[in-house]
């Protein structure tokens, strides 16, 4: 085992005071939800194997998600939310404290009433005034009387009692986002004219009022709070950014022994953590609150590499590095980079389907690593491959990510793994989705990294090589292939009058001016966002679902349609292509037939290769056909396919 | 956790199937069915559903 990270990364890989506690590291694993602890609040072994998994891989502190406060589910944001406003809950609590002392991290707790977000099975959520929201996740909001506010106060006492008895560490309490805390802190939310209202500090009185008495409650063990740095409600009334940082100065005076700071409400119009955010973007916020405080400063938000914290840890802007998505594709995060294997970390790409499982009361998903919240699972492969039965000989066409995820779990497992991919580039279809827009090209991560998996797992490539029926037939013969899968991806049906992705994207060809799109998924969408990003078209987009981008994440959706607004792009949904011709398409909409005649129409919907199907279905016994060679869909389904199939070889 | 489909109460309405992101679901019998193998448990359809015919099977009891 090599330690030459620590060399590489001195400052995150130094110890940490927090209070009177010391971490052997500045990584903190922040809290992050997940909807793996059951309905009814109570944690599972699902949860305490993901929290184990991430003390194992090697963060100084690791946070649970936010456990609920209170006996009546306002503060429950998400179905699955961890609870701990009873005593009952603290032998399940302690589970997950024990593991993490276990690997030998600090373990924090945190408590989180979700206030505009919570209520997730009641018909309204607590807030300090009635402030109608537009998401259609949140409850219909009713105010605080003054008897609530006292309950939220000892309710948060209370829980930050219940954590020291389980053995936490630490405590950590939230005001971000538009959870309660911070709702009382926003001028946005917050109209009261009593004494929770007003002016800065006065909107600050639950936030000092909860510090306090969690202090005297549990004294001795570090007390923090994550607060929001810039709400980026400018729009809403919201409080400006000197008032932010302001409350951070309030919270240490109130007794905080460290900050977390975050940035952006999730009403917020500006987009925070999407791939389209520089790395590294949000620091002058920590930076700010840095220099109004004396007790540690962490931030999380897209620092996603290690040259970033370390730079600023050692430039005083922060004092730990947090991280969430980035740990929730791989937890073994920390203990890659100190041992020098960064090219091993499995990458996030900030697509964000683990937040938007939760607001469909689903456990988290991560399109990199299939094996999350299965981490306990050995049949998943997340510590260790177990070893195939027998050793077999395996063909894959294809080297996009789901080619690629195959081959790394295959050959991990001990098969003899040829890969072919006839580009003489690896990549498949994120060689084109990581042109789309800016930040994109962080899609091409997970390609690299799994070509490092496979060459490290013994993988062959064979490079500018198209497989063959042919040769197939010869290896058959020759006794030299037990498998073949198929991960050749899909095809764009080609024909004169119709432009492809291909031909936009990789040939540059300009299209003329009016357009119409064939098919509206997320393909239709990411070459309209390619053509309108540097230039003005006409774009006529025709889907058959009822929606544009259904297979879209909601946090790059909204961004895209903003996009097609502003640039005048007629959708027709439900609406089905009928024929083509030289500058005219003819479809069928639910008001009837239309005819266009564009300059140029763009084919943006994908099918199987069926060829290689017809090729191959008879000459092995062993066919696989995975990611879009299957049916067209998204970089999850690729990979997830890919992970499923290696395992199954 | 893939969707259940209760299939008295299903109408047909076909709404599930036009926002399924991997187009697994179809109508078998006159009731919406999803394709376990293509299903990747996102939840749109248990949400879009105007009769509470889907639901996700979370499990609540961890006493």
């Amino acid at each position: 085992m090599t330690n030459n990270g620590s060399e590489k990364y001195p400052n995150i890989f130094q110890s940490g005071r927090i209070g009177r506690l010391i971490s052997k590291n500045r990584i903190k694993y922040a809290a992050t939800e997940t909807n793996f602890p059951f309905g009814d609040g109570y944690v599972s072994d699902k949860e305490v194997a993901y929290m184990e998994a991430q003390a194992r891989g090697g963060a100084g502190i690791v946070t649970t998600q936010g456990a609920y406060p209170d006996k009546l589910g306002e503060g429950k944001g998400f179905k699955g939310s961890m609870a701990i406003y009873d005593d009952r809950f603290i032998p399940g609590l302690a589970r997950i404290a024990d593991v993490i002392r276990k690997h030998d991290a600090l373990s924090c707790l945190q408590i989180l009433h979700c206030g505009r977000e919570g209520g997730v099975e009641l018909d309204y959520c607590l807030m300090p005034s009635i402030v109608p929201q537009k998401l259609s996740y949140f409850k219909p909001p009713r105010e605080m009387t003054k008897d609530e506010i006292k309950q939220a106060i000892s309710d948060h006492i209370e829980a930050a009692r219940r954590a020291k008895d389980a053995g936490f560490d630490m405590v950590e309490l939230s005001g971000i986002v538009g959870y309660l805390i911070s709702t009382f802190i926003s001028r946005y939310t917050n109209k009261r004219t009593d004494e929770y209202g007003g002016d800065l500090r006065s909107r600050c009185r639950l936030m000092i009022e909860i510090i306090q008495g969690v202090k005297a409650r549990v004294g001795d063990i570090p007390v923090g709070i994550r607060l929001c740095g810039h709400e980026l409600l400018d729009d809403r009334g919201g409080n400006t950014m000197d008032e932010s940082i302001e409350t951070f100065r309030i919270a240490e005076e109130a007794g905080a022994d460290f900050l977390s700071v975050t940035v952006g409400w999730h009403e917020s119009s500006q987009s925070v953590i999407t791939r389209d955010v520089p790395m590294g973007h949000w620091l002058p916020v920590a930076e700010a609150v840095k220099k109004k405080v004396n007790i540690p400063v962490m931030m999380a938000f897209r620092q996603f590499f290690p040259h970033i914290p370390e730079k600023a840890i050692a430039g005083n802007r922060i004092d730990f590095w947090e991280l969430c998505r980035p740990m929730i594709a791989d937890p073994e995060l920390p203990v890659k980079i100190k041992e020098g294997r960064e090219n091993e970390i499995i990458p996030c790409v900030a697509c964000n389907l683990c937040f938007s499982r939760l607001y469909y009361h689903q456990p988290i998903m991560c399109t990199v690593r299939p094996n999350l919240g299965h981490e306990a699972e050995e049949d998943w492969g997340y510590y260790r491959f177990y070893p195939a039965k027998k050793n077999k000989k395996i063909i894959i066409i294809g080297g996009g990510p789901a080619g690629l995820q195959c081959a790394a779990v295959a050959a991990g497992r001990g098969h003899n793994v040829i890969l072919y991919e006839k580009k003489k580039e690896l990549g498949g279809s994120m060689l084109l989705a990581s042109k789309v827009d800016e930040g994109a090209i962080e899609l091409l991560r997970p390609v690299n990294t799994l070509e490092a998996l496979c060459r490290k797992a013994g993988v062959e490539f064979r490079l500018s090589k198209e497989y063959t029926g042919e040769m197939l037939e010869d290896m058959q013969k020759k006794k030299e292939v037990d498998a073949v899968v198929i991960a050749s991806g899909s095809v764009f049906k080609e024909s004169h009058n119709i432009l492809t992705p291909h031909n936009i994207i990789a040939e540059e060809k300009k299209p003329g001016r009016n357009i119409v799109i064939i098919g509206g998924s997320g393909t239709g969408l990411g070459i309209a966002v390619f053509l309108l990003r540097n230039n003005d078209y006409r774009i006529t987009i025709i889907e058959e679902g009822s929606k544009p981008g259904r297979d879209v994440n909601p946090f790059y959706l909204w961004q895209y349609m903003g996009l097609m607004k502003k640039k005048n792009v007629i959708f027709y949904t439900r609406s089905r292509v009928i024929e083509t011709g030289e500058k005219t398409v003819r479809f069928a909409c639910p008001k009837g037939e239309i005819v266009l005649n564009p300059d140029s129409i763009i084919m943006a919907r994908s099918e199987p290769n069926k060829a290689w199907h017809n090729a191959f279905i008879d000459i092995t016994p062993e066919v696989y056909f995975i990611g879009d060679a299957k049916k067209p869909r998204r970089l999850q389904n690729a990979i997830h396919d890919g992970y499923r199939t290696g395992m199954a070889l | 956790m893939i969707p259940v489909i209760d299939k008295d109460k299903c109408t047909a309405c076909r709404k599930c199937i036009e926002i399924c992101p991997p187009q697994a679901i179809s109508l078998k019998d006159d009731a919406a069915c999803i394709e376990a193998d293509l299903c990747e448990e996102c939840g749109f359809c248990a949400a879009e559903c105007p009769v509470n015919a889907i639901t996700i099977p979370f499990p609540i009891s961890g006493r």
